[in-house]
């Protein structure tokens, strides 16, 4: 199954200029304990898919909201030159297609 | 009396909950009115707005522009200011206008004035500024007292020199400070969100770490709701805990929902860094009084040893001027990873013949590979695209000349296979080259280590 068709949001945003954060949420306790334990969600595997290191991603599970952050380091600042979304909010697109 | 000193006196003399009204997370956006009058009637001791934000790039804090439009901005500053001034309540505006250095604040305090002119209100105004000195700042430096945030290179006086602004976060002790000079209005450069809200409850002692995670919290206005919203949003806090309703009634404030919105912008949910200590949401707890309210406790506050501010610089790079134009023809589009950087060497070839390469020129191709940080590689192509040549050089002069010329280059490239030897490129008006003024990047992302934050960001007071 696909992180889009289980998670009720997928999004990404600035925390701060030099790092993106990306919140996945869940409707229900069985979908983030789903997902929380999956191995698609490592930081090799999510890096991989942001052409990054496993060290420049943090995954910080969060029950009490029954969401999973993760956290990426920007390639470039935002507003740098070259940047191509400087407040991060369309950076969530390379999740939507991992499978569970 | 003014209205911070009255609310101070009433909670000391017969303490109570106190209410807070989060009217607005992003000032001059628009303030639904509905919801503002619903937090009104229920008279809270605190009306505030958040005016300002690093998300939005590096230009405004460089410029000195506000994000926000005039029209809009004078319509919710009177807003907020005719409802605090109609119940004798403090209104407390944070980071004004958009990036809160001297000339946002000093173009909010002139709408202000403005207003108050025209409304015929009369009240005392606290005004805290949050530009850093230049000359302390570089002693900073050599000190070695300012580190970079996330990674960010160590900063250098040359750096400190070049920035068109450099402001500072200023936290719970500027605004305290000000709230008890007897103001009507607090009016702040950048600031710290939460110390909008969670100064004049601290200063009567209500937990910090309950009125931090309260502030947190309210100054998205009905963010944290379900469905999420700016409609105003009211904080109820007592000495274990605090209510939170929106005042738009579809918005419900659930557990889940606020729980949630301690992801929003944050890099660690559990953990909220401010200048005098951290917020510590670890055993926050959320519960639902009924529906649409939510009862949250638990959160915590640790005294931090080592104060310090957020400080935020722009430094101009150049003049930017950009080329915007589609493409539709799959020749065009299957070559363009080849077309792009070849063209570009026609243009330098041409407008480097009598000059330095002085510039940079950056393409972003949308339908392709405009967006994402990391595309992948060897996704089908689309039937369309939309191309924007980027051009940063030293005069606006310059940039133009450059995007002019790669505009008539990319037109009529001849490339292999070419049928459409008529033109490459559908323009959705002309001209199609805009130059959009000098462009900024953030040079300063640091914390100033120092023992007195407050002591960096200057209080005056007027009479209006």
């Amino acid at each position: 199954m696909k992180l889009a068709d289980i998670a009720q949001v997928i999004r990404s945003k600035n925390a701060g200029p030099r790092r993106l954060t990306l919140d996945l949420m869940f409707t229900t306790d069985a979908d983030y304990q789903r997902v929380v334990q999956s191995p698609s969600l490592s930081s090799e595997n999510i890096g991989a898919r942001y052409g990054m290191a496993a060290d420049d991603v943090t995954v910080i599970p969060y029950p009490a909201g029954r969401a999973i952050k993760i956290v990426l380091a920007r390639p470039i600042m935002a507003g740098d030159p070259g940047d191509r979304d400087v407040y991060g909010a369309q950076q969530h697109a390379p999740l939507l297609e991992v499978e569970i | 009396m003014s209205a911070s000193a009255r609310v101070l006196e009433e909670i000391h003399r017969a303490r109570r909950p106190m209410r807070f009204l989060g009217a607005s997370g992003q000032l001059g956006y628009g303030i639904p009115t509905p919801a503002f009058n619903g937090g009104l009637a229920r008279r809270p001791d605190l009306i505030g707005c958040d005016m300002g934000s690093i998300d939005i790039g590096p230009t405004y804090l460089g410029k000195g522009e506000m994000a926000t439009a005039p029209v809009a901005t004078r319509r919710d500053l009177r807003k907020v200011l005719l409802g605090a001034r109609s119940i004798d309540v403090p209104l407390v505006i944070g980071s004004a206008g958009s990036a809160g250095a001297g000339p946002h604040l000093d173009a909010t305090l002139a709408l202000i004035r403005e207003i108050a002119r025209a409304e015929d209100l009369h009240f005392r105004m606290g005004v805290l500024r949050a530009d850093l000195p230049r000359d302390g700042l570089r002693t900073a430096v050599r000190a070695g007292a300012v580190s970079g945030i996330d990674d960010m290179p160590t900063l250098t006086e040359e750096e400190v020199t070049e920035a068109a602004h450099i402001v500072g976060q200023m936290g719970m002790g500027s605004f305290r400070r000000a709230l008890a000079e007897d103001v009507d209005v607090l009016i702040a450069g950048r600031a710290c969100d939460t110390a909008i809200f969670a100064s004049l409850p601290t200063m009567l002692d209500f937990p910090i770490g309950l009125s931090v995670h309260m502030a947190k919290i309210i100054e998205c206005a009905s963010l944290c709701c379900l469905p999420g919203g700016r409609d105003a949003i009211l904080a109820t806090l007592d000495d274990d805990g605090f209510v939170l309703e929106s005042m738009a009634g579809q918005r419900r404030a659930t557990p889940v929902s606020v729980a949630a919105h301690s992801l929003y912008e944050q890099a660690d949910p559990y953990t909220v860094y401010e200048p005098e200590g951290c917020l510590d949401l670890s055993a926050a707890e959320y519960a639902a009084v009924d529906d649409r309210r939510c009862r949250v406790a638990g959160a915590r506050w640790h005294v931090s040893t080592d104060p310090c501010v957020k400080i935020e610089g722009a430094r101009r790079i150049g003049e930017r001027a950009v080329l915007l134009a589609g493409a539709a023809d799959p020749r065009f589009i299957a070559q363009h990873r080849d077309i792009l950087p070849t063209v570009a060497t026609v243009v330098r070839d041409l407008v480097c013949e009598d000059a330095p390469e002085d510039y940079t020129l950056r393409f972003r191709v949308y339908g392709v590979d405009g967006v994402r940080m990391a595309a992948p590689a060897g996704e089908a192509l689309p039937s369309e695209v939309f191309i924007m040549g980027e051009c940063i050089a030293p005069t606006a002069d310059r940039a133009a000349e450059v995007v002019r010329t790669l505009k008539q280059y990319l037109l009529h490239h001849g490339y292999t296979g070419r049928l459409s030897t008529a033109g490459n490129l559908a323009f959705p008006f002309t001209p199609p080259e805009v130059s959009l003024g000098p462009a900024y990047r953030f040079n300063v992302y640091h914390l100033l280590h120092t023992p007195d934050p407050d002591a960096l960001f200057p209080l005056e007071v007027e009479a209006l």
